[in-house]
C-alpha cells in the first residue's frame, strides 16, 4: 500500500481537477477540493490506529529509485518526528479550506494553488530523501507566493515577493549543503537514513559549514532571529485561511527541518551552534513577545505570537533531552491548532468589521458570545494556560531545556508573562467595557466558520486535558533522537 | 571521402534550403504557410535522420572527412536540440503576423542555413570548418534580425547585430591565424587518432594561450556571454519575435555545444590555466544579465538578458571540465531550448496581435492580467518562468542541480593550482543568482496574475463587468502546440529526468 503517497498526492489530483474545470462552475471546484483534502484527512487518520508507537524506526516506507544516475530516490516513510506533523496538515488544510468558502473572486485559481500548496507541506514533511524533501520544500513556495499576491491585503504584492525571495535565499544554501553532503558520503547518496548515519567520519569543520547552510534554509522558515521580518507582513497581507496554513504548517517546516537534518545528521555543526541556537531562541521568545505587545492589529499581535512561541519550540530543541524535544514537537502541534483557530478568530472579526485595530472596538462580548467564548478560549491557551493544549507543549519545553540552561530558562519565563498580558490586554480592550455602538449590529460567529473552529477548539481542549495521545505518538522517536547525542 | 552518408542530414537540409529560396519566386504569395510547412517537415525529417543515425553509430565518434568534423553522442545530441528548436520557431512563425508573405521562403530558407550552420558548428573539429559554421549562421542571423524592413528597431537591431558580430569574427579570425601559427595546423583533432588532440606540447606557448584566448572571446560574443553581450538586448529586441526566440536558443546552445568540444575535451581549459577566467566570465555574465534584467519593462528585452545570465549557468559546468558538468551542461541545453522557446510563444501570444500593422505590444503592461483572459497561458508562462528560474520539479531544476553538483564536484577534486575556492565562489554566485532572478521572472508573474486586464490603450477595466474587453489572445493551434511540446518538455524532464540522462551520460565516456 503507496498510503503515503496517497495522501501526499491526493490534493494534487484535485488541483488537476479543478484546473480543467471551466472556472463558471464555482461550486463543483469548491466541491472537489474538500473532497480531496477531506479525503486525504481521513487517510492520515486512519494512519493513527495503524502507527506503531513503539518503534522509532521508520513507518508506511515507500522506496523506489528516481534518479537512478545520481542516486535520488523516492523514499517516504514517517516517524513520531512527522506523523504528527501530516496529521496536523492534512487537518488545517482541510479547516482553511472550509473557512475560505467565501472567497468570491477567482476561485478556481485560488483552490488549485491551495491544493498545491497542500501537495508540498506534506511531501516535506514524508520525506526521506533530501533531493525529494527539496522538491517539496520548494513547491510550498509559488502556491504561497499567489496566495498572498492575488488575495492578500493592501500591500500583498510586496509581501509576496519577499515572502518569496527570504525564503528562497535561505533554501538555495540549503540545495549547496544537500549537494555537499551528497559528494562528502560515500557511496554518494541523498538517503536521509544513511547520511544520518555517516557522519561520525565527517571533520567538524566541514559539519560545521555545511551546518550553517541548512540551517539558513530553516531559519528563514522558522523564522528565527534576525530572519523573521517576512513573517509579520506575511501574516498581515495575507487572506486569513492562507495564515493559518502559514502559520499552522509552513512555520513547523523549519523546526522539523532542524530536528531532522541539522541535529541528526550534522551533530559536530549542531554542537558548536547550540550556545548560539539557544539564545536565538530567547531572543524570539521575548522579542516576539513584546514586538506582539506593542501591536494594535490583531493579526499582527498573533503573527508575532508565533515568533514567540516557535522561540518555545527551539528552547525545547536546544536542551537536547527527551523531555525537550517532546516539547518541541507537542508545542510545534498545539502552536499549529491554537494560532489556526487565532488566526480564523481574528479573519471573522475582519470579514464583518473590516478592521482589525484592537482599539477600535470594545463590550464585544455581550454582543457575540460565541465569538468572545472561541476567541477567550484560544487566547487563554496560547498563553499557555493549563488544561488547555499549548500548556503542556511550553511547560516540557521549558522543563527539557532547564537542566542544561538553566539562565536562559529563567529569563524565557518573562516571556509567559509579556504573552499573558498582550492576550489578556487584547481580551479586555476589544471583549470588555462598553459595548462601542458602531457594532451594535455585529453578527456572531456563523455555521461555515464553526465548522472550521470546532474541530481546532475541540482538539486544543481534549489535548488540553489528556495529551498523553500525542505524546504517545512522539515518545519512541524522540527517546531515540535523545539518545543521539552523547 | 569516408563516411560521407552521416553528412547526409546536413547535405538534405542545405539542398532544401535552396530549394526554398527557388520556391520563394515560384510560389504565390498566397501559398506562403505551405513554405513554413515544408521547413519544418525537413527539419523533423532531419531530427529523425540523426536520431536513427545515433541508434545505428551506437555512439561511437565516426569521423568524417579525415578530422575535418566528427559525428559522435555529443555532436549528435546537441544537433537534435538545434532542430528541436528549429521546428518550434517555424511553429511560431506560421502564427506570427508581421512577416510578409512574399519572402516567406527567404525567411525559411535563411532560418534553415542557420540551423545547417549550427549543426556543422557542433560537430566541428577543426577551425577553419568552425570559422565557417559560425558566418553561415551569423549572416543568416542579421538578415532574419532586419525581417521587418518597417520597424525600425527591427533595422537597428541588425544594424547593431552585424557590427558586433563582424567584430567578433575579425578578433576569432585572428584566433584561428595565431592557432595556425602555434600548430602548423587548423584541425583540433589528430586524424589518425581521430577525438583526441594531436600534441599537447605546443599547450605551453604563449601564442597558442592567446590564440585560445581570441577564440574563446569569438565563442563569447556568439553565445552572448558579459562583457560581450551589448548587441543581445537590441537585437532581440527589434528581431521578429519567432526570430528573437530562435536566436535566444539554438546559436547559443550551438556555441556552447562547441565550446565544451574545445575547452572541455579538446583542449581543456584548466590545461591552458582558463579556469579562473572562465569562472569570472561565468560569474560576470549571470551577474549582468540578472541584475539587467531587474530593471526591464520591455519582455523582449528582459528575456534577452535573462538568456544571457542562463548562459552563465551553462558555463558553471563547462568551467568544472568534469563529466558531471558535460552532463550539466548537455541536460541544460536541451532543458533551455524547451523553457525559453516556452516563453517567448507566451510572449508572442500575448504581444503580437496577428496583424501586420505593427501594434504588437512587448511592453510588460501587455501582461497585465493575463491570468483573466486566458488562465491557461498565464500557467503556460509562469511553468517556464519557474523553470527558468531552477524551482523544482521543474526541469530548469535538473539542469541547475546538475550544474551546481559539477561545480562542487569540482571543487572537492580541484588540483594543479586551481584554488577549490574558485568552484565554491561559482557555486554560491549561481545560487546567488537564481534568486536575484526569481524577482524579475515573478515580475512578469506580478503582471499575469495581480494586476487587472488592461483595455488595451493603457486604461484599467473599470470593473469585472463593464468596460470594454482587452482584445483577443492571437493563439492558434500551432502556437499551443509549440507551448504543448514545451510544457512537456519541462514537466516530463523535471518530474523524471532519467532517460535525458541516460543519453546525457552517452557523451561522457569518449572523454579525455
Amino acid at each position: 500500500m503507496n498510503i503515503l503517497s496517497i495522501i501526499t498526492f491526493l490534493p494534487l489530483v484535485g488541483a488537476l481537477v479543478i484546473l480543467a474545470l471551466p472556472k463558471e462552475k464555482e461550486r463543483s471546484v469548491q466541491i472537489v477540493a474538500l473532497l480531496c483534502s477531506g479525503l486525504s484527512l481521513i487517510l492520515s487518520g486512519a494512519l493513527f490506529f495503524f502507527f506503531n508507537r513503539q518503534t522509532a524506526d521508520m513507518q508506511f516506507v515507500e522506496r523506489m529509485p528516481w534518479i537512478p544516475s545520481i542516486n535520488v530516490q523516492y523514499f517516504l516513510g514517517v516517524d513520531g518526528l512527522s506523523y504528527p506533523l501530516i496529521l496536523l496538515t492534512t487537518l488545517m488544510t482541510f479547516v482553511s479550506l472550509i473557512a475560505s468558502l467565501n472567497i468570491k473572486n477567482r476561485i478556481k485559481e485560488y483552490f488549485f494553488w491551495f491544493l498545491i500548496l497542500e501537495v508540498g507541506m506534506l511531501g516535506v514533511f514524508a520525506s526521506l530523501d533530501l533531493v525529494l524533501f527539496y522538491v517539496f520544500w520548494e513547491i510550498t513556495l509559488v502556491p504561497m507566493y499567489f496566495l498572498i499576491g492575488i488575495w492578500g491585503g493592501p500591500k500583498k504584492e510586496y509581501a509576496a515577493i519577499k515572502f518569496f525571495l527570504y525564503t528562497l535565499t535561505g533554501s538555495v544554501f540549503m540545495l549547496l549543503g544537500i549537494l555537499a553532503v551528497y559528494f562528502k558520503s560515500s557511496p554518494h547518496t541523498f538517503d536521509l537514513l544513511i547520511l544520518l548515519q555517516s557522519h561520525p567520519t565527517w571533520e567538524r569543520s566541514f559539519q560545521i559549514l555545511i551546518f550553517l547552510a541548512f540551517y539558513l534554509g530553516f531559519a528563514v522558515k522558522v523564522p528565527a532571529f534576525p530572519f523573521h521580518t517576512w513573517l509579520p507582513l506575511a501574516h498581515v497581507e495575507a487572506p486569513t485561511a492562507v495564515s493559518v496554513v502559514l502559520a499552522a504548517v509552513l512555520l513547523k517546516m523549519g523546526v522539523y527541518g532542524i530536528m531532522r537534518v541539522s541535529y541528526g545528521m550534522l551533530p559536530l555543526g549542531f554542537q558548536w551552534f547550540l550556545p548560539y541556537l539557544v539564545i536565538i531562541a530567547v531572543i524570539n521568545i521575548i522579542y516576539g513577545a513584546l514586538c506582539a505587545m506593542a501591536q494594535t492589529d490583531m493579526k499582527k499581535m498573533v503573527a508575532y505570537s508565533s515568533i514567540n512561541h516557535m522561540g518555545y519550540c527551539l528552547l525545547g530543541i536546544a536542551g537536547l533531552t527527551v523531555t525537550g524535544f517532546s516539547g518541541a514537537v507537542l508545542e510545534m502541534v498545539n502552536h499549529g491548532l491554537i494560532t489556526g483557530a487565532l488566526f480564523l478568530l481574528v479573519g471573522v472579526i475582519y470579514d464583518r468589521t473590516h478592521t482589525r485595530d484592537i482599539g477600535a472596538f470594545g463590550g464585544l462580548a455581550a454582543k457575540v458570545p460565541v465569538y468572545a467564548g472561541l476567541m477567550s478560549l484560544a487566547c487563554f491557551a496560547s498563553l499557555g494556560l493549563p488544561g488547555l493544549a499549548g500548556f503542556w507543549g511550553e511547560l516540557l519545553c521549558f522543563i527539557g531545556a532547564f537542566p542544561r540552561w538553566k539562565l536562559y530558562t529563567g529569563v524565557s519565563v518573562i516571556g509567559l508573562l509579556v504573552t499573558t498580558a498582550f492576550f489578556l490586554r487584547m481580551l479586555e480592550k476589544v471583549f470588555l467595557g462598553p459595548l462601542n455602538e458602531k457594532w451594535k449590529d455585529l453578527a456572531d460567529v456563523d455555521a461555515r466558520e464553526l465548522c472550521a473552529l470546532l474541530p481546532l477548539v475541540a482538539l486544543t481542549i481534549y489535548l488540553g486535558i489528556y495529551p498523553k495521545p500525542a505524546l504517545d505518538l512522539i515518545n519512541a522517536t524522540v527517546g531515540h533522537m535523545a539518545g543521539l547525542f552523547k | 571521402m569516408q563516411n560521407l552518408g552521416l553528412l547526409a542530414p546536413e547535405i538534405a537540409l542545405s539542398l532544401l534550403g535552396l530549394g526554398l529560396m527557388l520556391a520563394d519566386i515560384l510560389a504565390p504569395a498566397k501559398s506562403s504557410k505551405l513554405l513554413y510547412h515544408f521547413a519544418w517537415v525537413a527539419a523533423a525529417v532531419a531530427l529523425a535522420l540523426i536520431a536513427r543515425g545515433l541508434s545505428v553509430s551506437g555512439g561511437l565518434p565516426l569521423p568524417v572527412s579525415g578530422g575535418l568534423w566528427v559525428v559522435d553522442p555529443m555532436s549528435q545530441f546537441f544537433k537534435l536540440a538545434v532542430l528541436l528548436s528549429v521546428i518550434m520557431t517555424v511553429m511560431l512563425c506560421l502564427e506570427y503576423g508581421q512577416l510578409p508573405p512574399a519572402q516567406a521562403g527567404t525567411f525559411c530558407a535563411l532560418l534553415i542555413f542557420s540551423t545547417v550552420g549550427m549543426m556543422l558548428l557542433v560537430s566541428a573539429t577543426d577551425m577553419l570548418l568552425v570559422f565557417v559554421a559560425l558566418e553561415l549562421i551569423s549572416i543568416s542571423s542579421f538578415v532574419l534580425t532586419g525581417f521587418e524592413r518597417r520597424n525600425r528597431k527591427s533595422n537597428e537591431g541588425a544594424i547593431k547585430y552585424f557590427l558586433f558580430g563582424a567584430f567578433s569574427s575579425a578578433i576569432m579570425v585572428y584566433g584561428i591565424s595565431l592557432y595556425y601559427g602555434a600548430t602548423g595546423t587548423t584541425r583540433l583533432v589528430d586524424p589518425q587518432s581521430a577525438g583526441l588532440w594531436l600534441p599537447a606540447l605546443q599547450t605551453k606557448s604563449p601564442v597558442f594561450t592567446l590564440a585560445m584566448l581570441f577564440i574563446l572571446l569569438g565563442f563569447g560574443f556568439k553565445a552572448a556571454m558579459a562583457p560581450m553581450h551589448f548587441w543581445v538586448p537590441d537585437a532581440y529586441e527589434g528581431a521578429p519575435l519567432p526570430v528573437a526566440a530562435f536566436l535566444s536558443v539554438a546559436p547559443k546552445i550551438a556555441t556552447i555545444g562547441v565550446l565544451a568540444r574545445v575547452y572541455m575535451v579538446l583542449v581543456p581549459a584548466a590545461s591552458l590555466g582558463f579556469t579562473t577566467l572562465l569562472a569570472l566570465l561565468a560569474m560576470l555574465t549571470m551577474t549582468v544579465g540578472n541584475t539587467v534584467a531587474l530593471f526591464q519593462d520591455n519582455v523582449k528585452r528582459l528575456l534577452a538578458y535573462s538568456s544571457i545570465a542562463q548562459a552563465g549557468y551553462i558555463l558553471i559546468g563547462i568551467v568544472a571540465g568534469t563529466a558531471l558538468g558535460i552532463q550539466g551542461v548537455l541536460l541544460y541545453s536541451l532543458v533551455y531550448v524547451a523553457m525559453n522557446l516556452g516563453a517567448f510563444a507566451v510572449v508572442q501570444a500575448v504581444g503580437d496581435n496577428g496583424s501586420r500593422d505593427g501594434l504588437g505590444s512587448y511592453e510588460l503592461a501587455a501582461f497585465d492580467g493575463l491570468a483573466q483572459r486566458s488562465l491557461s497561458l498565464a500557467l503556460f508562462m509562469t511553468a517556464f518562468l519557474l523553470s527558468l528560474a531552477g524551482l523544482p520539479p521543474l526541469a530548469g531544476f535538473i539542469g541547475k542541480f546538475y550544474l551546481f553538483a559539477a561545480a562542487l564536484s569540482a571543487g572537492r577534486s580541484a588540483s594543479g593550482g586551481i584554488s577549490p575556492a574558485v568552484f565554491y565562489g561559482l557555486a554560491v554566485v549561481g545560487v546567488l543568482n537564481s534568486v536575484v532572478s526569481v524577482y524579475y521572472y515573478m515580475k512578469i508573474a506580478y503582471h499575469m496574475f495581480f494586476l487587472p486586464a488592461n483595455s488595451g490603450k493603457g486604461e484599467r477595466l473599470p470593473s469585472k463587468d463593464g468596460g470594454p474587453l482587452p482584445a483577443a489572445l492571437h493563439a492558434g493551434p500551432y502556437l499551443y502546440g509549440c507551448l504543448a511540446v514545451a510544457l512537456a518538455g519541462v514537466l516530463y524532464f523535471g518530474i523524471y529526468p532519467d532517460p535525458l540522462i541516460a543519453n546525457v551520460q552517452l557523451s561522457v565516456p569518449h572523454l579525455p
